[in-house]
Formats: C-alpha cells, structure tokens, sequence
C-alpha cells in the first residue's frame, strides 16, 4: 500500500512555511514515526506531505540562558538535558524511536502522545510557529490550545534554576506514560507545574503552583483543576487520585534542589 | 548416542542469525495476489444483504469469495472427535464476533484488494451483543447460536462437563472450615512476531501448493481438504518453519480462503493479516471464571472441593470442549483431594473465539488451584509449603478422572523450592517423598481413593 | 530514486512515501526484515542507516537522503558470520527467528558504539526489540559475549544467566 500525496522537501524554514501554507490538506513529516504507518495503512490521506528532514530545523542552541530546540530535533537529542526535560525525553519509547521522532512531533502528535509538553510547560517554553496569518511566538499553552492548522518552527524556554518530574510507571519500553507532572523554578523563583495523562493536552496546574509552599494542599488543588478521562492505560479516577502525590513529590522535589 | 546429553547447535540458528530463513511472507511465487478480509464491524449482527459484484469489477480484483463459494461452510475444528461443527468459514447469514470474515478478495496488489473490499456492498442488521460469560445462563441473555449460550454437546447430551468422585457431602460435614475463592484469569493474545500468513499456490496438475505458518499441519490440512470436498492428496503443505506460534497458529486462519481464493482465480494467493488483524480477530486464551469451594481440616488436608467453571469459548467452539475437559481432568492441580464435585461450562460470548495457548484449558486453572492453596494456609494459618506437601500427589493417588499416578514429582518441586527459598521445613515434611502414602501420610480420608495399583 | 543497500547501489521505483520496509521486502527483495506489526512497535524490521538503527517501518524511503542501509544480510554470510551472528548462533539466541534480524542489527550497533556488556545497559538498548520466544536471556548472553568474537559453532553455550533480569 502506500500514499501517493505530493512530497516536498523545503530546504530552510522559510521555505517550510511558505510550502505548509494555512496546512490545508497538508501533512507534515518529520521524523515519521506516526505519519509514515498512517499513510502506508490509508489512515492519513493528505494531498501534501512536507519532509522536515532539510529544513533547517534539527537544533538545540543556547544564547544568554535561553535555549531553542527546532521542531525536527530528534527526542534523542534532548536525553542529556536537565530535568524535568531530559529525563522525560529518555522516558519515550525505546532507543530507536527517541532517534527518529521528533520533538516537534510528540508536541503536535494526537492524545496519548505529548509527554514533553509536561516539561515544556513547566519551563514556560514559547512555540514559534508558521501557518494562516504568518509566524508567530506564543506561550506553549497557547500554542498547544489552537495547533491545528500550525506548523511548529521551535520552542524556547529560559534555562531554570531546578527541576523536577515525577510519573507514573514505565515498566518497559512500549508502555505510554499514564500520566506525569513537571515542575521548574525558573532563575526569579517562580515555580511552573504541568501535568500529562490528565487531559487531551499538558497543562498548566495553576492553582497548585499557588500553593507551592505547601506541596499537601497544592496536590489538592492540583486534582480541582483537571478532570481526567478513561483511556486504555487508566481511568480518570486513578489519574485523579494519583495526581496529587506526583505533585508533592515534584515539589518535595523542587524544594529538595533549592 | 551422539545427540543425547549434547549440546548441539540449532539446525536453524545460522539462518536465523544471517536472515537467510525463509518464512511464509518470504516465499516469492510469479503472479501472486494479495488479500484483504471484508470483516464484520460488528459483534453481532444479521447480514441483510452481500452483494460483491462490484467488488469483482474493481481493477486489480481477481477474485472475491464469499459464503456461496465454499463447498462446505460449516466444519468444526474437532468434527473429528464427534464435536459438532458450529463455525461458518465465511460469515453467512449471521456474524457473531466483530473482525469475523465474510467475504475475502484476492487483487493485484493489497491496495486494490482492500479497494475491492471497501466495494462490497453489505448491510447489517446489529442485535444485542453478550461480552460477559457469567450472562451466558441468563434468560434474557441475547442469543448467540440456536441451541443458546452454552454448549450442549458433553457427553449424555450435557451442557456441562461432570466430575463426581467419593462422597462429598461427608467431606463437607466433616470440615473444620470451608475455604472459598473465585479466580479469574483474562484473554491473552498469543501474539507471535508473524502474524497469521498463508500462501496457496494453484499447480497444473490441479493440486495445490500451500505454504503454511500453521503449528499443526496435518490438522490444517485436514480443515482445508473438508472445506474445499477435496481428498488429502489434492494438497501438498510446506510448513515447519513458524514466527512464533504459542497455540494461535493452531487454528487453520488463512489457508482454506487462499486456496479457494486461488481455486477460483487460478492463480498463487497470499494473505498475511496486519498486525490489527492479528489483535482483534486472531483467537486468543480464553477467559475464564472458577469458583472453588474446599472443605478443610484444622491441620491443613483438603477434604473435599467443589468447583465451578464458566470457559468463555467466544463466538465458537473450535477447541473449548477439549479444553474444559482438559481442565476439568486437572482440577485439583498437583494435589490429591478425594471427594470432588466438578461442574464445567462453555459459555459462547460475542468476542473473538478464543482457542489454543500454551497449556490449554491448564494454566487457568493451575493459577486458581495455586492461588486457592496459598489462600487455604493463610486461613488455616498453616506454613503453605506444608500444606502443599500434605496433599502433593503420590505414587498411587488417583487423578479427578480416575487416573493412577505412577510417578508424580509434586513432591520432589515442592523440595527445590524450598531449598530455592531458604525454607526451613520440619522433619517429616523434609523427608517427604512421591511413595505411596502411609502412615501419617494416610489418613483416613484418603484411603479410599488410593488405586490398588503400585505405579511404577 | 537510488539507495546504497547493503554496499550496492539499488535503484528504488517505489514512491517516496513507501516504508523503507516495503521497499526492501517487496521491490528489493530484501527479505530478512521483517513486517512484524509495521507500526514501529516490534523492531524485526530494523535496519541500520549509517551504522545506527531505524524502524524500516517507520522511515519514508524518501527521507533517508543517502544514509547507507544495512541489513543482516550486509553483516555476514552463513560461511563469513560477524562475531555477534556468531554469538546469537553459540547461545542460541534465535528460537522462531523473526526478532532475531532486528535484534542483530541493533546489537551490533550498539556494541559499535562502545556499549558496555551489562545486562542492564544491553536490556534499555535492545527494549524496542519484542522476542515472544526466548525470554531475551539468552539474546543478552550472546551480546554480552559477542565482543569476544569467536565461538564453536559445532556446540552451545552454558547461559550465564540462570535468574530472570533485574
């Protein structure tokens, strides 16, 4: 079987966008490791199929404390970072699989995927991204709130002065993340929590950031500001009564590096 | 004896290691069509209406068989052994599980095979779906087969398979405690690396050539010749190398459709199944539901044990009968327990029908028998590796079916694991041994069932 | 198209969108790796693309540029084996065989890149490689032991391990 959707394969970002357009009817390729079954087995029939692979767009640099990763940075190539954001890279998939996807992928992918939108978050990372109306830079919530129809240039964040990430089981290498929360305290003190597994998206845990001082009552709070599904790995009644131990641990945690 | 006590290398190791083995997916024949399975997305439904005549006008479509194209629809996997036979091979008028195959085409390639299929025009008519075999005796439950949801074919015409020994209101009236517990192990897929994959080849001499990942070969052969009318020695099966089996290549999954596929376009036919097909409509291990009722003594010997077990078979029998048997024959595990009262069930549910699995019908009820006697000394508050070698079979102990045994060796494993564990076991249990029971070893409720055999 | 397999040249018909796995099976015949569930979750159809390991399942033929492919069939023959063919043969780390390609190739590379022979490291670098045969004591033994290069063939190896992995 196979897709027979035109192919391009722009050679700088500007070419990138310019080719992606306002993403109608266009899929993008990255690293292809949910793209590439999908067109094979006809679950994804897009007219047009952009290849990253020569964009432009496979870095990670830093510049006054603000690091930058282009969105066809392999998962791979985050492994070493601090945490929360290094180890949560090398908590996906398996060896193969971390070299091959992409972080623009796992942040773009559909529910289920999207672990390093945890971290992301808890950084305060900004997406930069082309489609309908030009470039644009907004917080990663944001981003992740409207991405369709967007395609994702890079994220950048300030580097924190700690980190944390606390998640739940990984017994092997094909098990998704059932849910994880991440935390950073950026270099002015503030502390970012996010959690993943407890909605389609990350998201912010704001009410428990409020409560940072106090980890009991922000893992409270924490389970008042999601309301978590059922899905294979889990049901919401799990997430929920999980979620507040992760909290307090990533706080213990943040507290324990300060 | 140059082999025996040797260790000698695998006959098939350097294929494996330097990808030269050829498996079913590997074999390359000019002119093969692939194959793609219009599947019910159903759990259960009537058809109201097939119609493939415009599945067979599809460019790159060869061929397109359905249930009228089957000389014989309906053969069971043990018609062999006076098990009726229940299984449509192609779905008919009725579809009892969602993924059951009802029309098959066979293209250029699988694109256009599953273009063809995307052409057949079906309709359904969906009726209420039972997902739960604890239903399956339930006077509203939804009716899977004419005869109901349980199968009614044990011997005598039973829907249950019996096992009575001893006197088993007298071990009940003589318990100090009566233990209960109910066990309930889930489907597993086999999940072999290969999925399911066959290739038929028609010859010009009029038989065919099958390349076949099939655990049972004979067996397969014999499904294949009954569907298709023809005598053995139209075929000719190439087997013996398999990706991984575990029981799920026990059931014949492609190699009948191929050769029809093949009969009617004259042509090689392939179809390996995807990996999604392989997850939702290959068999699995059944489920299971036992529940274990056992009388008891205050010093740890098991009396007495009712037992009830509900095997969930799926949409059809294929195998369950054989593996309620089974179980009901190991009921007891590696233990001797006198007085017994076995009921068994097949129950049919809509879910895939579920068949063979590395020790069929037993390891369900192994992890219930084991389970069962840890529960017993926890409650007894006796140590369980002495409760276990109280009741391990012996030389001349007999089985729930009445077997002698002649050589068991529960005694001997319940020693390695005690050394294994650093257990510290009291001198008679130490001295334990698998000979006939006596003395302490005999106590009166377990006279009766000795054999008079001596084993060995 | 052109893609180097194996150290030879081949042209590629098939469009850039086809899984490298279907153009090597099916265009190429290429045949050792193999279509396990062609959803990246299994590993028998890893190859290696300069030298490092890639689900050819998962990887546009269109994408790899001029990435050099490599397939067992690349790493040796049955009469010229490399040493870790060598070793899954002495331990006996093939049973049905379909991982064992992918399972190789990602041995090989990760010894290439100086990984060291603990079960531990052996077991993260092999964990998207499912063998549903051998409970993988064997497949760590035999990378474990590959380093070491030369086997009697003509026998079997005493597994080292006699407990299940920590």
């Amino acid at each position: 079987m196979g897709s027979t959707a035109e192919v391009i394969q722009p050679g700088s970002p500007s070419e990138a966008a310019s080719a992606f357009g306002d993403g109608a009817a266009v899929a993008v390729l990255a690293g292809g490791t949910l793209l590439v079954p999908d067109l094979h087995f006809g679950r994804a029939r897009p007219e047009r199929v952009i290849m990253l692979g020569d964009a432009g767009l496979n870095y990670v640099s830093r510049n006054n404390g603000t690091v930058s990763i282009g969105a066809a940075t392999p998962i791979a190539a985050l492994v070493g970072e601090a945490t929360p954001l290094g180890p949560c890279a090398a908590s996906i998939g398996d060896n193969e699989i971390r070299a091959q996807a992409t972080v623009g992928g796992n942040l773009c992918a559909p529910a289920g995927f999207g672990d390093l939108q945890g971290p992301l978050l808890a950084l305060g990372a900004t997406a930069r991204s082309a489609g309908a109306g030009g470039e644009r830079s907004e917080p990663l919530e944001d981003f992740l709130a409207g991405r369709a129809g967007r395609l994702l240039l890079d994220v950048s964040y300030a580097e924190p002065a700690a980190g944390a990430l606390a998640g739940l089981g990984r017994p092997h290498a094909h098990h998704y993340t059932v849910m994880a929360v991440s935390g950073a305290r950026s270099r002015s003190g503030a502390v970012r929590l996010a959690v993943v597994g407890a909605g389609a998206v990350g998201s912010r845990l704001r009410a428990a950031e409020a409560l940072a001082g106090d980890p009991d009552a922000a893992g409270v709070a924490a389970a008042g500001e999601v309301a978590p599904s059922d899905d294979p790995l889990a049901s919401g009644w799990y997430r929920a009564r999980t979620l507040p131990a992760l909290v307090r641990q990533v706080l213990s945690d943040l507290e324990a590096s300060a | 004896m140059k082999a025996v006590g040797a260790r000698l290398p695998r006959y098939d190791g350097v294929g494996h290691a330097t990808g030269r083995t050829v498996y079913v997916d590997d074999v390359r024949v000019n002119g093969m069509l692939h194959t793609k399975a219009l599947r019910s997305p159903h759990h259960h439904a009537g058809i109201k209406h097939l119609d493939t005549s415009r599945a067979e006008r599809m460019p790159g479509v060869a061929a397109v068989v359905t249930h009228e194209d089957v000389p014989l629809l309906t053969y069971g996997h043990l018609s062999a052994l006076g098990i009726p036979a229940d299984e449509p091979l192609l779905g008919a008028e009725d579809v009892r599980y969602k993924g059951q195959p009802i029309a098959v085409v066979a293209a250029e390639d699988a694109d256009a095979a599953q273009a063809g299929v995307e052409a057949v025009d079906v309709e359904f008519e969906e009726r209420p779906a039972l997902f739960d075999m604890r239903k399956s005796f339930d006077a509203d439950a939804p009716r899977i087969h004419h005869w109901g949801a349980v199968y009614p074919h044990f011997e005598g015409e039973m829907n249950v398979r019996q096992i009575r020994k001893g006197d088993i209101e007298r071990a009940f009236e003589q318990a100090y405690k009566i233990i209960s517990g109910v066990y309930r192990p889930a489907a597993i897929e086999q999940m072999p690396l290969e999925t399911q994959v066959g290739l038929s080849v028609p010859e010009p001499d009029g038989r065919f050539t099958i390349y076949s990942c099939t655990q049972a070969l004979y067996f397969s052969m014999g499904v294949v010749a009954a569907h298709l009318q023809l005598p053995l020695n139209k075929f000719k099966f190439v087997g013996g190398t398999v990706g991984g089996g575990f029981g799920g290549k026990v059931d014949t999954a492609t190699e009948t459709l191929c050769t029809l596929l093949a009969q009617k376009s004259g042509r090689p036919v392939k179809w390996r199944w995807t990996r999604e097909e392989e997850f939702l409509c290959s068999s699995t291990r059944a489920p299971w539901h036992m529940e274990i009722i056992d009388a008891v003594s205050a010093d740890g010997w098991i009396l007495g044990r009712k037992m009830l077990t509900l095997h969930d078979a799926g949409a059809y029998a294929r195998f369950s009968p054989y593996g309620v048997t089974k179980h009901s024959f190991h009921h007891t595990g590696a233990y001797t327990i006198p007085n017994l009262h076995f009921d068994g069930y097949v129950c049919f549910t809509n879910r895939v029908p579920t068949s063979a699995m590395r020790g069929y019908g037993v390891t369900s009820v192994s992890f219930a028998v084991e389970t069962h006697m840890s529960r017993i000394a926890e409650e007894l508050g006796v140590d369980p590796l002495e409760l276990r070698l109280k009741n391990a079979n012996r030389i001349g102990d007999t089985s729930p079916n009445g077997i002698t045994y002649t050589d068991p060796s529960t005694v001997d494993v319940l020693h390695a694991i005690a050394g294994a564990t650093d257990a510290d076991l009291p001198a008679p249990y130490r001295d334990a041994s698998r000979d006939r029971r006596a003395g302490e070893w005999l106590p009166e409720h377990l006279v009766s069932q000795l054999s008079d055999s001596e084993g060995h | 198209m052109n893609i180097v397999v194996n150290g030879t040249n081949r042209a590629v018909e098939s469009p850039p969108l086809t899984p490298l796995l279907h153009v090597l099976r099916e265009e190429l015949d290429v045949l050792s790796p193999k279509a396990g569930c062609e959803n990246g979750g299994c590993g028998a159809c890893t190859v290696l693309l300069d030298g490092a390991p890639r689900r050819s399942c998962l990887t546009a033929v269109g994408s790899i540029g001029g990435a050099a492919v490599t397939t067992v069939e690349g790493l040796g023959t049955p009469e010229d084996m490399s040493a870790v063919q060598r070793a899954f043969v002495h331990y006996c780390a093939a049973q049905c065989g379909f991982c064992t390609p992918g399972m190789i190739l990602a041995a090989t590379a990760y010894l290439e890149r100086g990984g060291s022979t603990e079960v531990a490291a052996i077991s993260e670098a092999l964990a998207g490689h499912v063998c549903r045969c051998t409970g993988y004591l064997k497949i760590v033994d035999a990378v474990a032991a590959a380093r070491d290069g030369d086997f009697d063939l003509s026998t079997t190896a005493e597994s080292p391990h006699t407990t299940v992995l920590g």
